[in-house]
């Protein structure tokens, strides 16, 4: 087999001036490198937050329990409140599920694991009372506990909603 | 006196290769949707927090708020309730179908200072609430810095 050979010319015959590409690219590089933000590693939390809702309707001058005849449900039933305050520093002072205290984020997801695991007493969302001043933070960490707990019958807790304490 | 052109030429290939291999690098990393979340905000450290899912996601609307509950939106502090109507409007205009008291298939992703009291983050909370937005997403890191 015959192989063509390749007529060679001499170098300086033909020459591509590369200086203008090579600015070109580096405009393009300094570009790039003064943009580049390396993004932080975010986690997030997913939620339905539906308003909050009247979760029972009483009369002006009636107190709470005081009709004996009252035979229906309260609307809203399922729902299991919980109440945190803060101190002026706006960590937590205090917690409650229900109407019963808890000291710490242990036993707040003690009580919830015992309340939202009970079959004959089911809930579907939680309200959280909030205190004003009450940190992001300090809240997310109760979000936090909320949100690894699950229903007796295998669904995560997502619904949640959120109730300003009113000041003062 | 300089020699003819050829005696003192250097082969700008490599530098020209290595230079557009640079280029390629920093256009494929290069996230410009990452210009919407500021920088500033020391997000809250929550062990439950999963890694941001992109793909399938439905449309977000982006929240920074900082630790004196203002709204920043690319740097630029915005009116809280004028903010958000706006948006749900753009939302409802694109889906005509949906009802003046329907859902917004947008998640609202909240980005907020670990500082910021609830009554400022509330704020925003319930203007997205009464403008029909019930998804959240509360931005946390997963692991102290």
């Amino acid at each position: 087999m015959s192989r063509k050979k390749k007529k060679h010319r001499g170098g300086d015959d033909v020459k591509l001036n590369l200086a203008a590409m090579l600015d070109m690219a580096f405009q393009l590089l300094t570009f790039f490198i003064f943009t580049f933000k390396p993004p932080a590693v975010e986690g997030q939390v997913s939620l339905k937050l539906p308003p909050p809702q009247i979760v029972a309707t009483q009369k002006a001058d009636q107190q709470a329990g005081s009709n004996n005849n009252n035979q229906a449900l309260a609307a809203g039933v399922e729902t299991l409140t919980i109440t945190v305050t803060a101190t002026l520093g706006g960590s937590i002072d205090h917690m409650a599920v229900g109407d019963g205290g808890v000291s710490t984020l242990p036993q707040l997801e003690q009580r919830l694991k015992v309340i939202l695991q009970d079959p004959v007493k089911p809930f579907e969302q939680v309200i959280i009372q909030v205190g004003p001043q009450l940190r992001y933070e300090a809240l997310m960490s109760v979000i936090d506990v909320c949100t690894r707990q699950t229903f007796s019958d295998g669904k995560p807790l997502t619904k949640i909603s959120f109730v300003e304490i009113p000041e003062g | 006196m300089s020699g003819s052109a050829a005696e003192g030429e250097c082969d700008l290939t490599p530098m020209l290769d290595m230079v557009f291999q640079l280029i390629t690098f920093f256009m494929l990393v290069s996230n410009f949707k990452a210009a919407a979340i500021d920088m500033s905000l020391k997000l809250p450290v929550v062990g439950s927090a999963r890694p941001v899912e992109t793909k399938g996601q439905e449309k977000f609307l982006m929240l920074n708020i900082d630790k004196a509950g203002d709204l920043k939106v690319y740097g630029v502090s915005k009116d809280i309730p004028n903010y958000i109507a706006g948006e749900a409007f753009g939302v409802r205009r694109a889906n005509p179908e949906l009802g003046p008291k329907d859902e917004l298939p947008v998640t609202v992703v909240i980005r907020a200072d670990r500082a910021t009291p609830f009554k400022l983050l509330n704020v925003v909370i319930k203007s997205c609430q009464d403008n029909g937005f019930l998804k959240y997403a509360l931005r946390a890191k997963d692991k102290a810095e």
